[in-house]
């Protein structure tokens, strides 16, 4: 045994050491979870804590570890780097903006007084900014990080879209807690700037990269990073400086990380997290089954819709600028794109597939200060099939239609691995070959998918007949409806596939309104002219919106006062308020 | 024994350059690439969109952002993570710890289980004890191990329950959170994960030590040790065993740097924090320079585990000459 024995210890050794690395990993040794104990005024800094416990079972309970799940990991938390939702929702704990959208999908004052006003011309927006604030390391909010926010969305480095910030010729501050902006152009999604504000002594803006704030930062929210364990857990405590008094109710906010939602969803269950982030509408059913312990969710209408794109222009992968001169074989008709809205049933696919916990699409705009409702479509196989024989195709001896030797047969194309959308394709296969369309399933990983033209990305080609995937307007519809509804933003070659308008519609109508809006300083005036664009694209029908996506976050019974926000960026807006009963 | 130690590492520099390439190629030709997350950013204008792909140097044709990526390297500069914008040796050190203590516990188990299992399956041949685990080995072989992985969650972290009605084992993470630090609540974390990784790969180890063990004990010093009058188990561990544990040490050497590397799918279904599990999410994100440090680290540590292999081999058999 003699020459084997160093390889022995070497293992044992190395097992040793790394038994001792593991352990600085640690949490530091703290009070443990006490989310069932009632509240004790611990901390001399709440002073409005000191009553004891109510017999209201509403009234909230200070106190408690809230440990919220999620399966994707965050990687930095400087909102003006950050790449995916997860880390824009965990910076929502301790980052606030002059404005947020609440509940309702209303705009709300948060470290501005009340909202902007904006003068006559339309140039000149001005915040009234709330005294007294301070960030978790002591320092006061003023303009100066306001005008800090600005100079580093528009910054070298910075990661962020620049819409409206590049516009501003001048910010001013006439005083530490007024904000004057001079814009060069007019702006009209003004409502929407500085939703999140990064604090000026975070760095200078030619190093943001390696800022120690990506890693450790604070902000004017109410918890603020304690404990960072890359791939493990991030704890969030208590902001010494927040400004509502004996708030936050939570001692703590620990995110963790998983290995799955399905995971995530056990351990709702057995209680060892008392909330999952973004879980989607297929996973309802598993959180309804798991009602007697005591697991429920909330959830709030995004203003995103899962929508097909019917494809106008030649699907040859040609990425034509003008389907007019290049139309598709069957889509590029009216009649036939009418024929396949009447064919769906989308509210047998809201019952079915998703188990009545959504509703059928029929807007652009279902949410927020734009909402424009409009009259769910009808479904109707009889008038579809009238329509199909109006345009000339008629049945074939298979069951499909034909005309002129054409079968009418189109592909569908998504994301694979998505069970939800796998059925929904299925079931709208079935609906079509009812009135003698047929559908064809191809689906491919994401990656692929949602790839850009210039790695041959089938949507910037055009290289499709029908795509289904989610998307929507996030707070203001104007970027969101310039970029999917408007003649200028065909993506071709020579625009270096820029937007997103992939059925290549056309219509000048659609394209003045919403050129109109954007410099229109008038909530009303835009609204209405918004209006008119959700009206006329349901008539001329170049996406058909299956249903309404949510956002959902699963979570036990004993997590009260979760408010979601239909934006996924103020995920925890009122995080403040977050409480746990017994 | 130096112009041969000069000459392998020759080979290795080359074999990894050579790795390096193919690397970076299928990395770059994969489709997609890191613009994607902003793709459903809909607020990201085309100019913007833009300026971040400059900025991140993902304009240049491939071969001159390999090139790049070689230039730097060869100044030790591996580069930032695109998602992190830390540099990517601080990441993966920061993981480092706990691969190691996972597959180091993996190691130590697999070597304790395998070892006095392959002996005694090779000494009672086509006994039961030998036929029983010499099925559960090729079960250990043949089982997917994701597969294997949830139902071990869901047996022993979801239907089992412990006396206090909890769940019997955690099935994810390396400790409670909010608890303070106790010794016990890191081995109940861990015994899932390398429960499962120690059946995998026992089951490979045992099956070579039962061959080789075999083909020992029909030797002839063996019978004439046993003919000198020794105890059987001094037969079996002093001439037997430490003839048949070379072979081992080959495959335990080559096993070495999975303990830098980690398990891809464990780390991944047991949320264990390691560098398996780093690499999967930098791939997913297509955070390249992550994934090619990752990538480079493990095959350099394989090229020259090789080489220490072949050194000790050597060394452990008088047979055996380098050259």
């Amino acid at each position: 045994m003699k020459s084997f024995k160093p390889l022995f210890f070497l293992i044992t050794a190395l097992a040793l050491i790394l038994a001792a690395c593991g352990s600085p990993a640690t949490p530091a040794p703290s009070q443990p979870e006490q989310p069932q104990q009632p509240a004790q005024p611990q901390q001399p800094a709440q002073p409005a804590a000191t009553e004891a416990p109510t017999v209201d079972p509403n009234a909230p309970v200070k106190g408690g570890t809230l440990i919220f799940g999620t399966p994707q990991e965050p990687a930095i938390l400087n909102t003006l780097l950050t790449t995916s939702s997860i880390e824009d929702a965990v910076t929502s704990l301790f980052v606030e903006g002059l404005v947020q959208v609440d509940e309702k999908g209303e705009y709300v004052p948060v470290l501005a007084e009340e909202l902007p006003t904006v003068s006559e011309d339309g140039l000149v927006v001005t915040w009234k900014l709330k005294k007294g604030v301070k960030f978790s390391n002591g320092k006061e909010f003023t303009c100066d990080d306001v005008k800090f926010t600005m100079e580093g969305a528009l910054s070298d480095l910075s990661q962020v879209s620049t819409s409206g910030y590049r516009d501003i010729e001048t910010l001013e501050c006439p005083d530490p807690y007024t904000v004057v902006a001079t814009f060069s152009e007019l702006y009209a999604p003004y409502l929407r700037l500085f939703a999140y504000i990064v604090p000026s002594d975070a760095g200078p803006l030619d190093q943001m990269e390696t800022w120690e704030y990506n890693q450790k930062p604070w902000g004017t929210g109410p918890f603020v990073l304690e404990e960072w364990v890359p791939g493990d857990h991030l704890t969030f405590v208590r902001n010494p400086y927040y400004r509502e008094e004996g708030k936050p109710y939570l001692d703590k906010v620990i995110i963790r990380v998983l290995p799955s939602r399905e995971v995530g969803i056990q351990l709702l269950g057995t209680g060892e997290i008392h909330a999952l982030w973004d879980i989607t509408e297929a996973d309802l059913p598993s959180l309804t089954k798991m009602e007697a312990q005591g697991v429920t969710f909330s959830a709030a209408i995004t203003g995103e819709n899962e929508l097909l794109v019917l494809n106008f222009g030649a699907n040859d992968g040609s990425a034509p600028a003008d389907p007019a001169a290049n139309p598709h074989p069957i889509l590029y008709d009216l009649r036939v794109r009418q024929a396949i809205q009447y064919a769906i049933d989308k509210q047998k696919i809201a019952d079915t597939l998703l188990y009545g916990n959504v509703k059928p699409g029929s807007t652009v705009l279902p949410v927020g200060p734009f909402a424009c409702p409009q009259p769910p479509s009808e479904y109707n196989p009889e008038k579809a099939k009238a329509l199909l024989e109006e345009a000339g195709w008629n049945v074939g001896t298979d069951g499909i239609r034909e005309k002129n030797g054409m079968r009418l047969s189109l592909k569908i194309n998504s994301t694979s691995g998505n069970l939800l959308r796998e059925q929904t394709e299925q079931v709208l296969a079935e609906m079509l070959k009812e009135v003698g369309i047929e559908l064809t399933i191809e689906n491919m990983p994401s990656d692929v998918f949602f790839a850009g033209g210039e790695s041959d990305g089938l949507r910037d080609l055009g290289k499709f007949d029908i795509i289904l995937y989610t998307t929507g307007p996030a707070l203001d519809p104007d970027s969101h409806l310039f970029s999917n509804y408007t003649s200028y933003r065909i993506p071709t070659a020579e625009n270096e596939w820029s937007g997103a308008n992939f059925s290549r519609y056309i219509n000048p109508d659609v394209d003045r309104w919403i050129d109109e809006a954007a410099v229109s300083m008038d909530t009303a005036t835009r609204k209405a002219l918004y209006c008119k664009v959700a009206e006329q694209i349901n008539k001329d029908i170049p996406r058909i919106y299956l249903y309404e996506r949510l956002s959902i976050t699963g979570h036990r019974k004993e997590f009260r006062n979760l408010l979601i926000s239909p934006s996924f960026v103020d995920f925890a807006w009122k995080a403040q308020d977050w409480w746990l009963s017994k | 024994m130096t112009t041969y130690l000069i000459r392998r590492l020759f080979q290795a520099a080359l074999t990894l350059l050579a790795i390096s390439f193919i690397l970076f190629g299928l990395i770059s030709a994969a489709p997609g690439g890191f613009m994607t997350v902003y793709a459903e950013k809909s607020d990201m204008s085309p100019e913007d969109l833009a300026r971040i792909r400059a900025k991140l140097g993902l304009d240049d044709p491939i071969p001159v952002r390999y090139l790049k990526w070689l230039g730097n390297l060869l100044q030790g500069d591996w580069g930032k993570s695109l998602t992190s914008k830390r540099p990517v040796l601080e990441e993966i050190a920061s993981r480092l710890p706990n691969t190691l203590l996972l597959m180091g516990l993996m190691m130590i188990c697999t070597l304790l289980v395998a070892i006095p299992l392959g002996i005694f399956s090779a000494v009672r041949q086509y006994s039961w004890f030998d036929h029983f685990f010499t099925t559960l080995a090729f079960a250990g072989q043949s089982l997917p191990v994701f597969w294997f992985g949830l139902v071990l969650i869901i047996v022993f972290a979801v239907l089992l329950k412990g006396p206090d009605g909890r769940p019997l084992l955690p099935g994810a993470g390396m400790y409670t959170l909010g608890e303070p630090f106790s010794l016990w609540d890191r081995i109940r974390h861990l015994i899932l994960p390398v429960t499962m990784l120690t059946f995998v790969s026992s089951a490979e180890y045992m099956r070579y030590l039962r061959s080789s063990m075999l083909d020992v004990i029909h030797e002839d010093y063996i019978r004439t040790a046993r003919a000198k009058g020794l105890r059987e188990w001094k037969v079996i561990y002093k001439h037997g065993l430490r003839n048949a544990i070379i072979p081992l040490v080959t495959l335990v050497g080559l096993d070495l740097p999975s303990l830098f590397g980690g398990a891809l799918f464990t780390e991944t279904i047991f949320a264990w924090p390691g560098i398996g599990r780093l690499y999967f999410t930098a791939a997913m994100k297509n955070d390249y320079p992550l994934v090619m440090a990752t990538l480079m680290i493990y095959s350099a540590l394989i090229v020259l585990s090789t080489l220490l292999v072949d050194l000790v081999y050597a060394a452990l058999d008088p047979r055996i000459r380098l050259s």
